[in-house]
Formats: C-alpha cells, sequence, structure tokens
C-alpha cells in the first residue's frame, strides 16, 4: 500500500485546500467585513413605526372654530410600487373610489413628489372600498387605505387665504426638513398660517421600535411614545368681521361692474381686498382677498380646473392673498405719507399753502413733460389739509421736484434718494413680517433701481419724474395693501409702526398658553404726534367734505369717526384704474381704534367702490352703531 | 496475565478491541452541535405556529439515534461482506432510484418541481442518498481487482461507466448537489486508484463540456439556471434569487469574531435565512458563534476527514482503503459544498452538511459511511 499512502496525501492535499478557502472565506465575512453585515443584519428586523399627532386647530379671537380636523379613510398610491400594470391598478383605484382617472394620473405625475412617496389620491371614501383593497392585494400593488385626519373648514370658504393648506410634503420640504423627523409621507402647512405655524400645530410624530421577522410579523414591540398633538392657534382675527369685511368686498365688486370707466367699458373689478388691523397692536382683526377658494379643495386633492383656478388663471391665480402677495400702485392713498416727508425735509409746512395748478411742469424742464391734476381747473393755493382733501396732484409734484433737486446734491452719497428712505421708515419696500407666508415686498423706485432698468429709464438714468410720481403714488411705486394698512396704523397711533400679526396665542393641548404672539410697535416713525394729529383731522375732512364725502353721506361719523383717503391708481392702459381707501374709525377721533385698508383691482375710483365697501366694513365693526343711509354719489378723483 | 501466546494474539485482534474512539466522537460530537444549532433555527417559528419548539429536536435526535444503531450494524458485519455482494447493492440502488421516478411510488415535493423521495408513512427516504454509498462499494470493489500499477483507460471508461448511470438518474431528479457529490466521489477514488493525471485532466474536460452541453439544452430546470447564473454574475442577479444568499451572508458575516451568542442571532431568530434548519445550518454556528465557533465547527469536520484518511491508509487491503477513501471523500465534498455556498463561494445546490442538516436520509447514510470506515478499522488486523 506503499503507492495508495502517497496517492492518499494528494486526496488529503485536496482536503486541506477545500479547508484554507473555507477558512479565509470566513475571515474575511465574520472579521473584515463584520461591520456592514451586522449594519445589515439590524436594519433587517428593527423597524421604527411612527404614528402620526393630530394637528393642532385653529380658533378665531372669539374661540370660533375655523379649522378642525376630521376623520378620512384615504387612498394612496405609491408610484414606485405600482408594478408594469400601473394603468390598470389606477383604473381600477378610479372606479372603486369614484375619481377620474386622469385626476389620479396627474397627482402621481406631480414632479413636486418622489415616485417613492405615497401619494393621497381619494380622501373619504367608505370602508368597504379599503375591505376590498385589503381582500384583493394582488390587484392593487402599491395601493393602501389608511385612516387619517384631514383638516376640515366649518366656515367653508372664509379667509382662505389666511388659515392656508396642507398638503403631502414635498421633495424639496422633504429634503429640508427630513432631519427635523418628517417623514417622507407626513403632511406639512404649505401656505398661510398652516405654513408659519407648522412647528406648532404638527405636534410630534408618536414612534415604537418594533422587532419583526422575516414576514413581517412583530416578534417584539419596545418602548412606545405616544404622539403629542400639536398646539391649537388662537387668531387675532374676528370671523364675524372677517365673514361681513369678506361679504362687503365681493358685494362692492358686483357693484362696481355696473359702472363703467372714462371710455365706457364697464369695470371688470375682477379682484380685490380688504384689511383690518387693530391700530394699536397690529392685530389682524379681518383679511379678505378676492376671488376665494374652498381650502377643502387641498384635502380632496386639486382637479385639473381648480388647479388652473387658483394658480395659473390670467388675472393672478386665485390662491394668491391680494393683502399681502401681490404688490399695487397706491394712488393718491400714497400723499398723507409722502406729504409728511416733505413736511420732514422742509420742502413744505403744514402751516403752508400752495398752488393747486391744472397742470405741472418740473422747473427748467424743457422736454415737454407735463403732469396733470385730475382737473384742469386752477383751483389756486392751498394747504395740505386741502391738498388731500381735494387730493391735488400738482401741490405734491412740486414736492416731488424739490426731492429730485435735493437727490441731485447728493446729501446721502451712493446716488441715495432721500424720498426713498423716508418711506423706508414706513416700511415700504420690506415684507412687513406679517405671520403669513410669501409675503411680497413691493417697490420704491429710486436712482439705484432705475439703472438696473434702462427699459424704463433712459441709459438707466434718474429723472424727476421719479420722484414726482413717487410723491402721489404713481409711477413704479408699488405696495400692498398690508403695507399701507401698517403705516396708515402709525398715523392712527401716533407713530408706531406695528408688525402685523394674525395669530394671537398658541395654546397646548392641556389649555395653557404655551406662547404669546407679542406685539411688535417698538419701530416708530420720525414725526411728532402734532404732525400725525394734523393728518388725521386731514382725513377726516377727506370723508366729511372731501373725495369720499359721497361714499360716507349720511355716516354717523359724530359717533364712530372715519379719517381715509381714496386713491385711483393708474396702471398700463390695458388694465382700469386700481380703487383705494385707507382709512381710521373709532369712537375716539383723536384714538382711532381700527384702520381698514380696502384695495379692488379694476375697481375705477377710490371714492366710487373702495369707500362704499370700506364703509359696509366699518358697520360690521360697530354693530351697535346705525347706519341706516347709503352712498349717495360718486366722487370723481384720481 | 497467564495466556497461550496464539490465542493472546487472536484476542488482540478481536475487532472490538480496535474501534476508532475518536472517530465516533467526533460523530457524536458533530451530531450533537448539530442538535443545538437545530433548537435554534426551529424554536421561534414552532413557538409562533403554536408547536413544542422541541419538535424538529427530538425528531432529528431519534433519527440520530436510529444513525447510532445503523453505525453498529454497519460496524459489526465484516466490509469485505460487501464486495462480495457489491454488485447486487449497486443493482438494487439503481432500481431504487429508477422506481422513485415513477408517479405514485416515488413522491413530489410540494412544489411539484423535483420528485427524489419515497414516502414511507411520514419518514422520507432518499434513495440518492444511498446510491453514493453503493456505488463507493461497486468502485472499489472494482479497483481492487485491478491488477496493474494504475488503472489503464479500459478500467477508466468501465468506471465511468458503472458512475455515470446513477449520476444521470440523480441528475434527472433533479438533484444537482448529489451529481456534484457523485462526481466528487468518482474523483476522490480515482486519485487514490493512481490515475494518471493525464487522465484526470481528460476527464474534468469531459466533465465541463458536457455541463456546457447540459446548459446549451436546457436539461435542467429554471431556478437551477438561475441559481447558476446568480452565483456567477451576482451583482446581476435578480432579487429573489439573491435573497437566499444576502440572508445567509448577513447571518454569517453579522456574527463577527465571537458572535451574538446562543438564541441570539436576530436572522436565526427571525427566520431570516431561508431553508436554515436543513441547507443553511451553518448560518446559525456563524452567526451566534461568530468566527471562532465556525472554524472550530471546520476544525471537527477536519478531525472527522483526518481519521476516515487515515482508516483509508491503514486498511489491511485495497478494497477498504478505497471504500475508505471514498467516504471520505463524499464526507469532503459535501462539507466544501454546503459551506461553500452558505458562505458565497460555491452555488446554491442543495446539499446537506453532514451531521448536522436536519432531514432523516443525510444523517443516516452519514451515520451508515461511520460504520463502514469503522468496519474497517476494527478489522485492519483480521
Amino acid at each position: 500500500m506503499e503507492k495508495a499512502s502517497s496517492r492518499l496525501r494528494v486526496l488529503a492535499l485536496l482536503v486541506a485546500l477545500m479547508f484554507i478557502a473555507l477558512s479565509t472565506r470566513l475571515w474575511f465575512l465574520q472579521v473584515l467585513a463584520t461591520q456592514r453585515f451586522n449594519k445589515e443584519a439590524i436594519n433587517n428586523s428593527a423597524r421604527l413605526v411612527y404614528s402620526d399627532p393630530l394637528r393642532g386647530q385653529i380658533y378665531d379671537a372669539q374661540g370660533r372654530t375655523l379649522v378642525v380636523n376630521q376623520e378620512s379613510l384615504e387612498v394612496r398610491i405609491t408610484p414606485d410600487q405600482l408594478g408594469d400594470k400601473g394603468e390598470a391598478v389606477v383604473g381600477r383605484v378610479a372606479e372603486l373610489a369614484d375619481v377620474p382617472i386622469r385626476d389620479i394620473v396627474s397627482k402621481l405625475q406631480d414632479q413636486r413628489f418622489l415616485p417613492s412617496q405615497a401619494i393621497p389620491v381619494a380622501e373619504f371614501v367608505p370602508k368597504e372600498v379599503g375591505f376590498f383593497i385589503a381582500e384583493h392585494r394582488d390587484q392593487f400593488p402599491g395601493v393602501e387605505v389608511v385612516p387619517t385626519a384631514v383638516r376640515s373648514y366649518p366656515f367653508g370658504r372664509l379667509a382662505a387665504h389666511v388659515l392656508g393648506w396642507t398638503g403631502l410634503i414635498d421633495a424639496a420640504q422633504y429634503a429640508d426638513l427630513q432631519k427635523q423627523g418628517y417623514g417622507p409621507n407626513d403632511i406639512v402647512g404649505k401656505s398661510g398660517l398652516e405654513a408659519v405655524y407648522e412647528q406648532y400645530l404638527r405636534g410630534e410624530r408618536g414612534k415604537q421600535k418594533l422587532i419583526v421577522n422575516a414576514d413581517g410579523e412583530t416578534i417584539q414591540a419596545l418602548g412606545k411614545i405616544e404622539p403629542t398633538p400639536g398646539d391649537d392657534l388662537q387668531l387675532s382675527l374676528d370671523a364675524r368681521v372677517q365673514r361681513l369685511a369678506e361679504k362687503a368686498l365681493a358685494e362692492g365688486m358686483v357693484r362696481a361692474r355696473s359702472y363703467h370707466d372714462a371710455i365706457g367699458n364697464s369695470l371688470r373689478a375682477n379682484a380685490g381686498a380688504v384689511v383690518v388691523l387693530d391700530a394699536n397692536t397690529g392685530g389682524v382683526v379681518a383679511m379678505a382677498s378676492n376671488p376665494g377658494f374652498d381650502p377643502s379643495w387641498y384635502v380632496h386633492g386639486l382637479t385639473p380646473q381648480q388647479n388652473k383656478y387658483l394658480n395659473t388663471n390670467v388675472n393672478v391665480g386665485a390662491s394668491n392673498n391680494r393683502a399681502t402677495q401681490l404688490s399695487y400702485t397706491p394712488g393718491s392713498t400714497f400723499k398723507p405719507i409722502t406729504g409728511l416727508a416733505a413736511v420732514k425735509e422742509g420742502f413744505a409746512s403744514l402751516s403752508g399753502s400752495y398752488p393747486c395748478e391744472g397742470e405741472y411742469t418740473h422747473p427748467n424742464d424743457t422736454s415737454g413733460t407735463k403732469f396733470y391734476n385730475w382737473t384742469s381747473v386752477n383751483l389756486g393755493y392751498m394747504s395740505i389739509a386741502r391738498a388731500l382733501e381735494v387730493s391735488c396732484d400738482t401741490v405734491f409734484d412740486a414736492f416731488g421736484s424739490d426731492f429730485y433737486f435735493k437727490w441731485a446734491q447728493n446729501p446721502l452719497g451712493d446716488n441715495g434718494d432721500l424720498l426713498e428712505r423716508d418711506l423706508h421708515e414706513w416700511g415700504f419696500e420690506s415684507p412687513t413680517g406679517v405671520d403669513l407666508s410669501s409675503e411680497t415686498q413691493g417697490l420704491v423706485p429710486d436712482p439705484g433701481w432705475a439703472a438696473t432698468r434702462p427699459d424704463l429709464f433712459d441709459n438707466g438714468a434718474w429723472i424727476p419724474g421719479g420722484d414726482i410720481l413717487t410723491m402721489i403714488g404713481s409711477g413704479y411705486v408699488q405696495v400692498t395693501p398690508l403695507q399701507l394698512a401698517q403705516a396708515y396704523a402709525a398715523i392712527a397711533n401716533g407713530g408706531h409702526l406695528c408688525r402685523p400679526h394674525i395669530a394671537d396665542q398658541i395654546v397646548a393641548p392641556d389649555g395653557s398658553v404655551a406662547k404669546r404672539i407679542e406685539d411688535h410697535c417698538d419701530h416708530t416713525i420720525p414725526y411728532t404726534p402734532q404732525q400725525l394729529s394734523y393728518i388725521r383731522s386731514a382725513l377726516r375732512s377727506v370723508v366729511a367734505s372731501g373725495t369720499a364725502q359721497c361714499a360716507f353721506a349720511g355716516f354717523p361719523t359724530s359717533q364712530i369717526a372715519v379719517a381715509g383717503k381714496t386713491g385711483t391708481a393708474e396702471r398700463d392702459s390695458s388694465k382700469q384704474d386700481t380703487s383705494w381707501f385707507a382709512s381710521m374709525v373709532g369712537p375716539d377721533p383723536e384714538h382711532p381704534a381700527y384702520v381698514i385698508v380696502t384695495m379692488v383691482e379694476q375697481g375705477g375710483f377710490g371714492g366710487q367702490t373702495a369707500a362704499p365697501i370700506t364703509r359696509q366694513v366699518i358697520d360690521a365693526l360697530y354693530p351697535n352703531v346705525t347706519d341706516a343711509s347709503r352712498p349717495s354719489c360718486i366722487t370723481e378723483d384720481r | 496475565m497467564d495466556v497461550v501466546a496464539g490465542r493472546a494474539f487472536a484476542d488482540e485482534r478481536r475487532p472490538i478491541r480496535h474501534v476508532d474512539w475518536l472517530l465516533l466522537t467526533i460523530t457524536l460530537g458533530l451530531s450533537v452541535v448539530g442538535l443545538f444549532l437545530l433548537y435554534s433555527a426551529t424554536n421561534q417559528t414552532l413557538r409562533q405556529d403554536g408547536l413544542d419548539p422541541f419538535t424538529r429536536v427530538s425528531k432529528q435526535a431519534f433519527t440520530i439515534g436510529l444513525g447510532l444503531v445503523v453505525l453498529i450494524v454497519m460496524s459489526s458485519v465484516d466490509y469485505r461482506f460487501f464486495k462480495v455482494y457489491a454488485g447486487f447493492i449497486y443493482l438494487g440502488s439503481l432500481l431504487a432510484l429508477v422506481l422513485v421516478r415513477i408517479p405514485g411510488i416515488g413522491a413530489t415535493d410540494t412544489t411539484g418541481t423535483a420528485q427524489r423521495w419515497f414516502a414511507f408513512g411520514g419518514v422520507q427516504i432518499t434513495p440518492s442518498e444511498f446510491c453514493k454509498l453503493a456505488l463507493i462499494v461497486m468502485l472499489a470493489a472494482v479497483l481492487s481487482e485491478i491488477r496493474t500499477p494504475e488503472p489503464t483507460l479500459a478500467d477508466l471508461v468501465k468506471m465511468l461507466g458503472l458512475a455515470a448511470v446513477p449520476l444521470v438518474l440523480v441528475f434527472l431528479q433533479p438533484d444537482i448537489g448529489t451529481s456534484i457529490g457523485i462526481a466528487a466521489i468518482v474523483v476522490g477514488m480515482l486519485i487514490v486508484a493512481g490515475t494518471r493525471l493525464k487522465h484526470l485532466l481528460i476527464l474534468s474536460a469531459v466533465g465541463v463540456v458536457l455541463i456546457g452541453l447540459v446548459f446549451q439544452t436546457g436539461a435542467i430546470e429554471d431556478y437551477q439556471r438561475a441559481r447558476l447564473v446568480a452565483f456567477l454574475d451576482q451583482p446581476n442577479a435578480s432579487a429573489d434569487v439573491r435573497y437566499n444568499l444576502d440572508q445567509s451572508l448577513i447571518a454569517v458575516g453579522s456574527g463577527g469574531l465571537t458572535g451574538k451568542g446562543y438564541l441570539n442571532g436576530t436572522q436565526t431568530n427571525l427566520d431570516y435565512v431561508p431553508e436554515q434548519h436543513t441547507d443553511f445550518i451553518f448560518t446559525v454556528a456563524g452567526e451566534e458563534f461568530g468566527f471562532l465557533g465556525a472554524i472550530a465547527l471546520l476544525a471537527l469536520f477536519a478531525l472527522l476527514l483526518w481519521r476516515s484518511i487515515r482508516i483509508a491508509w491503514m486498511a489491511k487491503d485495497p478494497f477498504g482503503t478505497y471504500v475508505a477513501a471514498g467516504i471520505a471523500s463524499m464526507f469532503a465534498i459535501q462539507m466544501f459544498v454546503n459551506i461553500g455556498m452558505v458562505i458565497g463561494i460555491m452555488p446554491i445546490t442543495g446539499i446537506p452538511l453532514p451531521f448536522l442538516s436536519y432531514g432523516g436520509t443525510s444523517i443516516l447514510v452519514s451515520f451508515a459511511g461511520i460504520g463502514m470506515l469503522e468496519s474497517i478499522h476494527m478489522r485492519r488486523f483480521t
């Protein structure tokens, strides 16, 4: 057997090689690469299961519920999991949930979401739909029916722009919020208060660690943390005033459409806004924006028609809050503010008098540019108060020239414009900081801005007309109704520029106040109480005997003092004038309680459309004051 | 002791005095380790189904007991007896392989893909396992009759012919794992028989060509092809096919150096590794006892193979040497292919790990193999 023993050695050698191969591989798997496998093993078995908290509710100043939660059975589809029979699955879901197929398809194809997200496609489906889908899992890959709480609005369309809406977190938001513990299928505030107070309203997710086996069955449940409901929001907004302001605005717009513009076309009055501020705190009592919408559309998911109406309408979609998200030429409502600026800079005096001619030419201007008053009649010399009362443009035009000359001396350096600086003190060209999303800042034109717009200014050079037009609230200056309201509130309260706010306090689930939204009125405007009082008095004359006289005919101003300024702002030739009325009201003429700013796009004269709407809002604010009369005539002003 | 010299000499040569106790200890050691691993692999699932967590362990323990009886019987029988009846044993095993293919006699697994066993009451008997031993005996009988210093080409062809019949029958079942086992046994025995390297190389080449042909003609099932493709092209394998291997690698890899501790393996306890109690039993050792445990288990197999090859070397006659070498080859290839597939260096073929995998026939055949080794060891002086 000598031969055999050497051959057995060959066999033994082969066996030894086997052991070497196995040991080497085991060394690699279990020693060198063990961390990776260990992580995978943990991922395999440990699952965190989250439970959604109940979102906080929203109440008005009187405790009326504006936004509540409602239970809904929701159908969600995860596009990634649909497989190759996606069309058939969507078809089945559409039929079952009674939703048009193309609505579902457009939701699933929405680029804002990731295909790995479970996208809600139908709300409030009957229980039977849930049972059917559960029983026919193989026919519905990627489809789940989930009981959930969705937003519900007891007052329907009321204050929709302010309340905002919620929706499925989109891919961009998820990238931001993931670190704060948000999941890919979370509902978040998208707009309005819902977006701004997201961190309070949301609450905290509950979570539980589960150990699951290969079939997904739970073997062990560890450390359950119940979800914490979100905080509630109590607003300074009053639902009653809000409702009546919305009604007044809508009715006023309808009325306006029966009037004609200068060339005989019916006014379009396609949109408008009303802002009611507490003059002393900046608390928003009402904020109406028309056209409106029903926020529950967002709960059900927008249909293509709704989406078009809200977002892509030619007149700028209905989802825009016209009080904060769009800016407009303020027209003559700007004059009290620019007039004060002229006084501050020494171009005008409250005791002086100034010529109100039919037309105005900048001194030494040979270009032939003329600025016309609303009437060609020379009204003679008048005080600032009278100029406000009759809304004389040419008085203010001359102050504009003074601002231009001052700019030419360049006292601020860096090409700075004095008028712009003075207007910044009133908060223009900056967001007010109101607790709403996507606020726009408007525009105060200045030499620096002109340099960037050679399409509007020859060689981008600043011209006298820049200051002259801003002076009368015309040209390129743009403000939001809320900015104007904030400025008027400063006139009303003696010089405090208060940051407007809609929420008053944040209330914890146990009823305690978690956070009070403090008033921010520290910022003051550089005018004396006497100067502001002078303006208030002048604006009362506007109502008593000026451009708003007709609109307030018969109003019991002895009980409720009303001071205001009409505005009729020209837009480009294709659009009709913007109708404005900015006002302050209250029993004490020297201490107005509220500021009301009304704006109607393509609404004609301020005294014609905006002022009567404001009157209706004042009636709403003071239900115990009898205002039996109606506007008696139409004042034409500019 | 006052004894007659011749008598004393005869007594010293009595087979019972030459049992290889170490081999026996290793065999029992592996079996007991197997029971512990099996408990870990099955107790949670059984508990979940509301069954006694020891159900599988008791059944396996019973099989091991039966295996011990088989071992004792096989070792009591003089192995040379098998040489006499080698032809009958061989033909009998072929008959069983044919019968198992006949519907109504052979049983099919629930998926209907393979027809591999006879069902006697609740017991499944897999003839392909027994046919390995039958083939070893047959080949050993033929090889031991060769009088030339090394097998001639004619001998080689004869050997291959004998092996080809069961190999093809097993392959058609289809049972690729056992086919590989049979091929390895033949190669192992041919090496020991002194086959020239040239012939072995030609044989390997023919084997490779045949495997290629099998793939081309589609004689194997789709799932087997998928498994092999998955092995050869891992990154592109489908998720389903990869799952088994992935979970197996995670289990072994996450065990680390010292393991997660007995009954603490998450992959094991939570049922992530498919077929864990049968073909993938090694993952339990890998996950719960780590690298050190896995190496210890390999060491037990190394000892077993060392004793087997030692018996081949010590055997009194060429038949014993060949039988022992065949059995050693059988254990070696099963161990290597099984653990190799678990840790991803061999394709997944469905081959049990001797003494550890749950399953009656595999245990009984392994014990029978040890019994034959003992028989050869015990009778090396008689």
